[in-house]
């Protein structure tokens, strides 16, 4: 079997080659947030890191705390948009996979549909009811917008697994003394965890990635995310990329971290989020 | 939708039927469906109906007229509008295209058994993953003119002898855009087609190999027709979510020089938020909606087609 193990190693090698490519802009945002000044500017450019310095970190984060606060929103606004998408998904995938409900065609008909809407044209009627009722620069009025993509999408991904449930579960719940809603609670949901675990995930990503409408619903720094600081830093700073880069990294740093984490329930949800009717 | 409800196969006059058809059923949906119709439903009718009035921001909280198809009509005359919609096929087509071939040549590389594999296929997520401001500001600095990294390996390798400004040059800039989009999309094309071809059954590919098939005429013969329906959804889903890309397009080019890189959402964008022609916008997002529906009902059409099948 040498022949096979030669030819498995040949893919190992191939793949690794196919990463090292795949994964350079990834590399050189990070290779760049730790070079110097003096460095960044050398032509022809160092692709290894040559006096690596923490530099731009400290000017961003420590010593200039303008992104501290963009962070804290960051969080605020995908927690927000993770947690309001599940109260309302869960319940609706739950009733939508299992229960007897008229109109269930049109509800999923419509949630998907929704998945295709353009952000921009979302964007500019919400901006104008917005500031009639005093959402423009308000974290509510930012997680509702940010809902509009993440709750379909929860929705779709809960469904099948509310669907790969036995039948006659809640029956025998309610020989225990369940009630509907007390079965729903105690024991449905403790059988979904995995499809709640992926559906928060991306709930959280699509909340932290959120560029369009912090850029159309926010007027003022107090409640701008991350994504919209790095772009105003673009503006601000030109060409300072390491400072730039620094900045990037930190703000794909909660990403990366969940990634590694959470990395099976992401694959999982992909699957299923896209391809699942 | 041809699942059946899986509480509801228990019929007869149980009391569990008759507790599972009650009203309150309908408690579960209601949070979910009010949200969808304030903040989903209604703005869609607001911009359907400030499409059809004359509405900027001078007169926004005055009085409007009904001004009929105008907005449209302005629209259509714009030569703004045709590049940008010309645009929008260029980049569609074009992520499409490398999207979904380099995604698939690397869902068949992955599909075999190698040490190294899954945490290969995983860390290429980790691409797809990232916030499109991240990835499109990194690759505004690698395609930068004079110490872009991008330029450098060009002309290491010979290809050009002068660095380019990618993103500061007509000729260059949409083009750029579609080589980051595709990056940012290889992923995900790679990992749905990676699912689709595990669920290939194998004793198909061995009975072909008994019968002396090489590997491509096990391709062409068994794997892409096997794959028809995944891949049939995946161009659907990839050409709607491509056609709306707003963000990597807004943070590398802004849909410059001089429009070159204008793409339908940008032109509705500047429209609604820089000069502020709220009703001209609506109309320009009205008619990107539904070219996005004439594709969206393709989409519905084929998945149930293969639904039946």
């Amino acid at each position: 079997m040498t022949n096979s193990r030669w030819r498995m190693g040949g893919s190992t090698f191939i793949g690794i080659l196919i990463m090292v490519v795949f994964l350079f802009p990834v590399y050189w945002m990070v290779k760049t947030s730790i070079t110097p000044v003096t460095e960044l500017y050398h032509n022809p450019p160092h692709i290894f890191p040559v006096g690596a310095t923490f530099e731009s970190y400290i000017n961003n984060f420590v010593r200039n705390q303008d992104m501290i606060g963009y962070i804290g929103n960051s969080f605020i606004i995908a927690l927000g948009t993770m947690v309001l998408s599940l109260l309302l998904a869960i319940p609706a995938a739950y009733a939508l996979a299992r229960l007897p409900i008229k109109g269930k065609g049109l509800m999923m008909i419509s949630v998907l549909s929704i998945q295709m809407l353009p952000g921009i044209m979302m964007a500019m009627p919400l901006y104008i009811m917005f500031s009639k009722v005093q959402l423009i620069d308000n974290f509510a009025g930012l997680i509702f917008a940010d809902l509009i993509h993440s709750l379909p999408f929860a929705i779709i991904t809960l469904r099948p697994f509310f669907l790969a449930l036995p039948g006659g579960l809640e029956e025998a719940a309610m020989i225990d003394g369940c009630n509907k809603f007390s079965s729903f609670t105690k024991i449905i949901l403790p059988l979904v965890m995995p499809g709640l675990m992926t559906v928060a995930v991306f709930c959280f990503l699509f909340g932290w990635g959120d560029f369009i409408f912090a850029l159309t619903l926010t007027t003022s720094n107090s409640v701008r995310p991350l994504t919209l600081g790095l772009y105003r830093f673009i503006g601000q700073y030109g060409t300072e990329w390491n400072n730039l880069m620094a900045v990037a990294t930190i703000a794909a740093l909660p990403i990366i971290v969940i990634f590694i984490s959470m990395q099976k329930y992401v694959v999982g949800g992909i699957t299923a989020g896209s391809m699942k009717d | 939708m041809s699942h059946k409800s899986a509480v509801n196969g228990n019929r007869g006059q149980s009391r569990g039927a008759k507790w599972f058809s009650s009203w309150n059923n309908y408690l579960f949906v209601v949070p979910a469906l009010i949200f969808m119709i304030v903040f989903i439903g209604f703005p869609l009718l607001y911009n359907l109906m400030l499409s059809f009035q004359n509405v900027n921001v001078y007169n926004l909280s005055g009085k409007h007229d009904f001004i009929g198809l105008s907005n449209y009509v302005k629209s259509l005359k714009d030569p703004v509008f045709y590049t940008a919609l010309q645009n929008s096929a260029v980049f569609t087509v074009l992520s499409i295209f490398f999207q979904f071939t380099l995604g698939f040549a690397l869902a068949l590389f992955f599909n075999q058994k190698f040490p190294g594999r899954n945490l290969f296929r995983s860390l290429m997520l980790l691409a797809w993953m990232l916030p499109v401001v991240i990835s499109g500001t990194i690759f505004q600095w690698m395609m930068s003119g004079d110490f872009g990294v991008i330029n450098y390996f060009l002309q290491t390798l010979g290809i050009i002898d002068q660095p380019i400004n990618w993103l500061s040059e007509g000729s260059t800039a949409l083009l750029s855009t579609v080589v980051a989009n595709i990056w940012i999309g290889i992923p995900f094309n790679m990992i749905i087609l990676l699912s689709g071809l595990q669920g290939l059954p194998e004793h198909l590919y061995e009975a072909a190999k008994l019968d002396g098939a090489n590997r491509l005429v096990q391709f062409r013969h068994i794997t892409l027709p096997l794959m028809r329906p995944t891949i049939l959804v995946l161009m659907i889903l990839g050409i709607i979510n491509t056609f709306k890309v707003f963000d990597l397009i807004f943070i590398m080019t802004a849909g410059g020089p001089v429009n070159s890189s204008t793409v339908l959402p940008i032109y509705a964008y500047q429209l609604s938020f820089t000069t502020l022609e709220f009703s001209q916008g609506a109309s320009v997002s009205m008619i990107m909606f539904l070219i996005l529906i004439v594709i969206s009902i393709g989409y519905l059409r084929m998945s149930s087609k293969e639904e039946v099948h």
